[in-house]
Parts: structure tokens; sequence; C-alpha cells
């Protein structure tokens, strides 16, 4: 039976053409988005210095270039649209979205890790072998393996169902936090506002949260209940749009992917409807009719390489995002194995860390600005988040180093709030920061979190 | 309007199972909001006032604010109470203490006599004490035309005031001439150009040397833009900062807490106590004191912003402190939900504390600083644990958009 799943063509690509078109539509105006409120300058190019990914430390930006590339990112999403040279244009896309993502941690969002997930996922389906410009060069296909959509559609309920189970806790359903706190202070909004107040309200949310994020891949892997868990797709979505604006492109991004999970029947029809507008237009304008002409099945065969890595791919989603399980600690305080493992709008994190630069030998201490050296966004995600505050020390080390300050001693004066709780100091205040390494070794210069939070 | 939008999805739930949920989910919500939405609509007292007599909210209605939460807060009522309680009040009593200093100056310019000297000294500390209530609040006209660096810019550059009383060619307006005008150049000019204060009269005294006429224009040039500020705030600016209720980054509420934390750790922490102590610099550094010619003055005026602060924080009435209205501290009850322990009372705790600390030192902070600076480092991280709480603690229970630049987040 396995063998016939992943050999056998029994579904029409369709679903995956229209996955395609909306992708490519849905990324264009992303990056256009992004161009236009100037985040390219303010983001990439303007900061002095750029937190980055462990490992991924020889990714630099490059000042006036970045809009070169982004000009050649949204090419590529163009080619991805129209399946034009699909598979460069899919793979530059990747390449170019995946390396202006690894700039700089500070701008992390799982939306963002969500579309290079999805992008390197085209990268080896056959979502242009149907209704593109590559399929009406050669020739359309009108089969292909289902394994094909199915690698959408699972990859979905990964990161449904991992965002779920990582609301079970007791911050989130017993607390109501951070919703408590994010709600309240939309009193500003026309009749929600005063709503959104009580307690009740919050707690709802947080539960209706939760569930919807478990058990929607579910309800949407089932035909019977397709179209109500469609229903709610977009209403818990929408709403998130409405409460929280700033979460920007990622509301659309879901409904419009969500989409995948419906029978290849209902996007064959759309495409097909679609087919008859552009054939109108081109009657329009050529005025000698075009025939439609019937295709023979054509039978797509993926390349042999492509299941493997597509199974290392899924077992890296599954086993990555518990990593966590492997630190001691509390995960939300430490942030050892938070990203990359689809846990959204779990906290209310603020921080104040400021740093003092020690000579060991004369003991003449002084404060550094953050200012100075970041920018504001920086310094606000900085100041919560352990690998950034470790980074930023080595860095100050290294540029008063260079001032010609000697044997420098970095301390970090820093405190933070979670969820609510009142700040506590985040990091050990005598820990030479300068002498602590980064790796994926748990930080013992972290202070314990002063209180428990139960749960997954 | 609510029940509309929510029936129109119902009918396009065909399964049975989520039409009950939300049925009842619907009817939950409704019912807790209508009868809610009766009581809330009740109005607040919102009779905003400039008389002394008559505060917006008496400390009555502030407790009954704290206890209840299921009333919304009025943030309406705390915009009305910071304009018209302490905003345009101190602005405009800062406003008639100028205009006396200018009368004093011109007498003085008239007359370089020692007792016009020391009532002009006397003046200036008093208008100088009075701006330490107006700094913070650094919005609309007041943070286009720079208000609070052309007023208190310090350390005076003291070169360059030399240099435009000896060519008397100088243009006020541009950026390079900020610290040598403002409150500092005063203090300098009517305690620093001479060893003592036979010398600096017989400066004043000879009119070639043009330090009299360099005074005026000082003078003349706060009055000119504190007028600018009081007008604005006269005019339709009121009604604007009092409507703008919302909480996004352009808003009135954000853009004051935001004035008044930012004054806090820079205006008050750094700039009176941090810089001159060396905090940032590892070396003391006691010539950045305010008012460093003046001396004596560096205690009296920190004592003053303090106590601004504590007024802000706590919406006192500005021209009578025991007239409390809506201000942080009720808003941070409102919103608090650990009445054993609340952020409110940490912070005037801490607040107190530094005070204390204060009130201990030298008269003289830069006699402080050289005697014994580890009690003013000692001072400073006392002002710097209000700090955490202003901007760690307490953004987080207000939830403010900071004027971080804008990036999406999720």
């Amino acid at each position: 039976m396995l063998k016939t799943y992943f050999r056998e063509a029994t579904q029409h690509p369709a679903p995956l053409a229209v996955f395609r078109i909306l992708f490519g539509l849905l990324m264009l105006y992303a990056l256009l988005r992004f161009w236009a409120n100037n985040w390219i300058e303010t983001l990439y190019i303007n900061p002095k210095f750029h937190f980055k990914y462990f490992g991924f430390s020889w990714v630099n930006d490059l000042g006036v270039f970045n809009y070169l590339i982004y000009i050649i990112c949204i090419i590529s999403c163009i080619g991805i649209i129209l399946g034009y040279r699909y598979r460069i244009s899919i793979i530059s896309f990747f390449l170019i979205f995946t390396y202006i993502e690894l700039i700089d941690k500070t701008t992390y969002l799982n939306h963002y890790y969500f579309t290079s997930c999805v992008a390197f996922l085209l990268c080896f389906l056959p979502a242009a072998s149907y209704f593109s410009l590559d399929a009406h060069k050669n020739k359309e296909v009108s089969k292909i393996p289902s394994w094909n959509i199915d690698a959408l559609r699972f990859f979905l309920c990964i990161v449904y169902f991992y965002a779920g189970i990582a609301k079970i806790n007791s911050d989130w359903l017993i607390e109501a936090q951070p919703l408590s706190i994010w709600l309240k202070s939309k009193y500003d909004m026309p009749i929600l506002g005063q709503i959104l107040q009580f307690k009740f309200i919050h707690y709802a949310a947080s539960w209706f949260g939760m569930l919807y994020d478990v058990f929607i891949p579910f309800f949407l892997c089932f035909k019977r209940t397709r179209k109500a868990a469609f229903l709610f797709v977009i209403l818990f979505h929408v709403m998130t749009k409405i409460f929280f604006p700033s979460i920007g492109m990622f509301p659309f991004i879901m409904i419009f992917c969500a989409l995948i999970f419906f029978d290849d029947s209902i996007h064959k029809k759309w495409i097909i409807q679609l087919k008859n507008i552009i054939r109108v237009i081109k009657n329009f304008i050529k005025k000698n009719k075009i025939q439609n002409t019937k295709n023979a099945d054509v039978i797509y065969k993926n390349d042999s390489l492509v299941l493997p890595v597509l199974i290392c791919f899924f077992v890296f989603q599954l086993i990555f995002p518990l990593r966590y399980l492997a630190y001691p600690g509390e995960l939300f305080w430490n942030e050892e194995g938070y990203r990359f493992s689809w846990r959204v709008m779990l906290m209310e994190k603020k921080g104040y860390t400021t740093f003092k630069i020690k000579d060991s030998v004369t003991n003449k201490t002084f404060y550094v600005d953050n200012s100075d050296f970041l920018s504001s966004f920086q310094e606000k995600q900085m100041s919560f988040q352990p690998d950034f505050i470790l980074e930023y020390a080595h860095y100050l080390a290294k540029h008063f180093e260079n001032q010609g300050h000697k044997n420098i001693q970095v301390f970090a004066d820093s405190f933070v709030a979670l969820n609510g709780r009142p700040s506590q100091r985040f990091i050990d205040p005598n820990v030479d920061l300068n002498k602590k390494i980064e790796s994926f070794k748990h930080k013992k210069w972290v202070l314990p979190l002063k209180d428990e939070i139960y749960g997954l | 309007m609510q029940v509309f939008f929510f029936q129109k999805h119902l009918l396009f739930l065909n399964m049975k199972k989520y039409t009950l949920l939300f049925i009842s989910y619907t009817l939950l919500f409704l019912n807790h909001c209508s009868t809610d939405l009766e009581e809330t609509i009740e109005p607040e007292i919102i009779t905003p006032s400039n008389e002394v007599t008559e505060p917006v909210n008496n400390s009555n209605n502030t407790s009954s604010q704290n206890t209840t939460t299921t009333t919304s807060f009025d943030h309406k009522g705390m915009l009305i109470n910071w304009a018209d309680n302490i905003i345009i009040p101190a602005i405009t009593d800062f406003q008639n203490s100028l205009i006396q200093l200018q009368e004093t100056a011109n007498t003085f310019t008239n007359d370089p006599a020692v007792e016009n000297l020391t009532s002009l000294r006397e003046i200036c500390l008093k208008s100088y004490s009075k701006w330490q209530y107006v700094e913070m609040f650094d919005i609309g006209v007041a943070e286009e035309i720079y208000f609070k660096n052309r007023m208190n810019l310090y350390p005076v550059n003291t070169g360059k005031v030399e240099d435009n009383i000896s060519n008397q060619n100088y243009d006020l307006e541009i950026s390079s001439n900020f610290s040598s005008q403002g409150f500092s150049t005063i203090d300098y000019l009517l305690f620093g150009i001479d060893d003592n204060d036979d010398n600096i009269i017989s400066k004043y005294s000879d009119a070639n040397l043009n330090y009299g006429t360099y005074l005026s224009d000082i003078v003349d040039k706060m009055v000119d833009l504190t007028n600018q500020v009081k007008a604005q705030w006269e005019s339709s600016y009121r009604e604007y900062f009092i409507e703008s209720i919302d909480n996004t980054a352009t808003s009135s509420i954000n853009l004051i807490v935001n004035d008044f934390i930012f004054y806090f750790e820079k205006g008050y922490r750094a700039n009176k106590f941090g810089i001159p102590a060396g905090v940032f610099s590892g070396n003391p550094l006691p010539d950045r004191i305010e008012s460093y010619y003046g001396e004596k003055y560096s205690k009296i005026l920190a004592l003053e912003a303090g106590n601004a602060i504590d007024q802000f924080f706590n919406g006192k009435n500005y021209l009578d402190s025991s007239e409390v209205g809506l201000s942080l501290n009720q808003y941070l009850d409102y919103l608090e939900d650990d009445d054993e322990n609340k952020l409110s009372e940490k912070i005037n705790n801490q607040l107190k504390i530094a005070k204390d600390k204060i009130l201990e030192l030298n008269d003289n902070f830069k006699t402080q600083i050289e005697d014994n600076n580890n009690q003013m480092l000692a001072t400073y991280d006392a002002i710097q644990k209000t700090v955490v709480l202003l901007k760690v603690d307490m953004l987080q229970k207000l939830n403010i958009s900071v004027d971080y630049a804008d990036a999406d987040g999720d």
C-alpha cells in the first residue's frame, strides 16, 4: 500500500497549482510591503551590528545590495506565480528569502520561518506541472502521486499541532496570560474594547486558541468536517488580525495555505474558471479562436532523490521543536529551544539590560549606552534573550578593546518580566560574559525564574 | 452589530456540533456585554477645570477605580487630568515666572547693581525650579521646536557663549547654539563669567562688552519659546490631546508615557546624577551637573524634578498636590492582578527611597561628587531601580507600543 501511495500518480496537480499561485502572490505582496515600509533600510542596512544565528555568522548584510537581492526575490515571485522557469524561481526565492532572514535574528518571526520551510518544500514539488507557463510550453501534467500534495498538508498539520500543544501550559490556560495583558490594552477598539476588559473573555480566547490549534489540522483532514473547519480558520485568523494588527501577513498566509486541504476537484474548478477568463481575454485580443485541446493523461514522476530529502525534512520538523526537553529550567525564561518550534504569541516578555564594562586590573567601571550601538528594536529584543545578551556582550568587549581599553570584563545588569510577573534579575551580575562562549549548551549564568510554569 | 456579525457566520455552519458551541459562546458573550455596557456607559466625571477647587477626580473616585475591575478605566479622564491639572498649569506658572525673570533681567542690565544681581539670581532659581515641571512634556510644539534642548541643555558651552558675546553675531535658532542658550547659559552669565560678584558686575557695567545684551536676548528667546508652547495648548491642541485615547504609537497616552519614561531615564537619572557621577564614563565629571556655576542649586533642582515626577505619576494637581486625579498610579491599579503586591506602591516606595537619598546629599552636587562620589552613585542606583519598574513592569502592564522602529511581531 505504501509503495503504491508513493509511486502511483492518483491526484490531479490543481491544488499545488493554486497553492503556488497564492503563495507567490502573497510573497510578492509581502516583499513589496516590506520595501514600502522601508524595513530593508531600518532593519538591515542601518544597524551597525547584527545579531547572528548560531552557526550563521557568515551571513552578512549586503548594504545597498540588499535592494538588489530584493529585486531578484521579487522577480522570482513573479516567476513562481506564472510558473515560468519555476524550479529556478522557487529555488532563488527560497535562498534569498532565507538569506535575508538569517542576516539578523532580531527580526525572527515564526511566519518567516514558515515561509522558508514552505518555499523549501515547493522546491521539490511539481507545483508548476499544471496551469503554468512551463506546462504550457511542454505538456500539462494531469496526475501526480498524492504525497506531493500531502507533504504540504502534513507540514501545516505539524505547524498547527505544535503551536497548539505549546499553549498547554499554566500561564496560557490557568492565568490566561499573555492574552490578559494584550486584550486589556485593546480598550480603544470600538464596542469590543469594553468587552475585552473581562477576565472570562481572556480565558475563553486562550482556551479557544489552544483547542483551535490542536484540533484544526484533524478537522481539516476529514472531508466531513473540512468546510466548517475552514470557516473556523478564517474566523480565527481574521480575529487575530483584528486584535493584533502587528502580526502582519501571518493570518492571510495561514488562511490561503489551508486551502490545500480541499479536494483537487474544487481546485480544478477554480483553475478551469481562470483558464476560461484567460481564454476570453486572449480571444478578445487575437480575434482568432483558440481551440480547447483535450490532453491525454500525462503522468508525473518524481525524481528519486526527492522522497528521501522530504523524509529528512519531516523528521527534522518533528524532532527539532522538541529539543527544549533536553534543557533544564523554564523554556520561556531561558529560551533554549524556543525559536523554530511554532511557539506563537506565547509570551509577553519585557526586559531592561545594561552593560557594565570593567577593567579587571584597575577596577574602573562604566556603563554602556545601548542606543550608541543598537537600534531600538534590537535593544528591545536583546534585553530579554540570553543569546542576544551574550553576543552583544562580546561585541562590546571587542569594541572597547579596539578603543584601547584593557583587561575588559563585561557584566550585565538585566531585569526581565514574563507574562505579567514582577520583574526579576535575569543574568547573574557577577558573571563576566566576555569569558562565556556561545554554544547549544545550557546557559548557567541565566538566573532561574522564581516561579514555575507547568505544562508541555 | 456584533450579533448580526456572528449570526451571519452561523448561517454558513452546517455542523450542528459547532453551531451549538457557537451559539452558547455568543450568548455568553452577549449576555455579559449587554449588562455590562449599561454599567459602563454611565458617564464618569469628566468636567475639566482649571480651578484648583474643582479637581477632575476626587480621591474617593480614585479608590473606587481600584477595587472594581469590571469597569473600564477612564482613559480620557486621565488625559484631561494631565492636560488641565498638570501640564497646562505647570506651563502657565513657568511662563509667569519667566516674564518676571525677563523684567528682573531688564532691571539688572539697565542698572547692574549688587542687589539687582541678587534678586535676579533668586528669580532665576525660582524659574529654573518651575522649569523642572515642564521639561518632561516633550510633545506637540515643544517637541517641534526642541523646547527642552533650548531651555536646559547642559553643560553650557562657555566658549561659544563668549564668542557670541564678543562677535555680537549669533543665530539662536541653530542647533549649534542650543548649548549657548537657556538656563545653563543664564547660570553661567549670572555666576560664572568671573571670579566674584564685583567683577561680574563690572563686566555688565561695561556696555561695550555686551554681556547685558546677550542675557536679555537669551531670556527673550526663552519667553518667546515658552509662549509658543503655551499658545498651542491654549488653542485647539488641548482638545486634540484629550481626544486621542487610542493605544497607538502616536496617541497622547503613549506619547506622554514615553516622554515620562524618557525624561526619567535621561533628563532625570542620567543628566542630573549618572553623568556627573561618572556612571557612563568611568571618571566622575562634576562639571556636568545642572546649574554648575550656581553651585548650591543642583540639589534643589533635582528635588523639584523628583517632585514633578511624583506629581505626574500620581496625578497630583500642580497647584494643589492634595487634589489627586487619574494618572499612571490609578491606571496601574486598574490593571493590577496582585493587590497584595501592587506595582504602583512599589514605584512610589522606590521614588521615596531615592528622594531620601537625595536629601542626604550635599546641596552642591559638585562638592558631593568630589568629596564622596559613592554616595552619589548609591543615589543613582536607587533611581535606577525605578527605571526597571517603569520600563519593564509598568510598560508590560500598560502594553504600550513604544516608539520602536515598527516591525511585525508574532
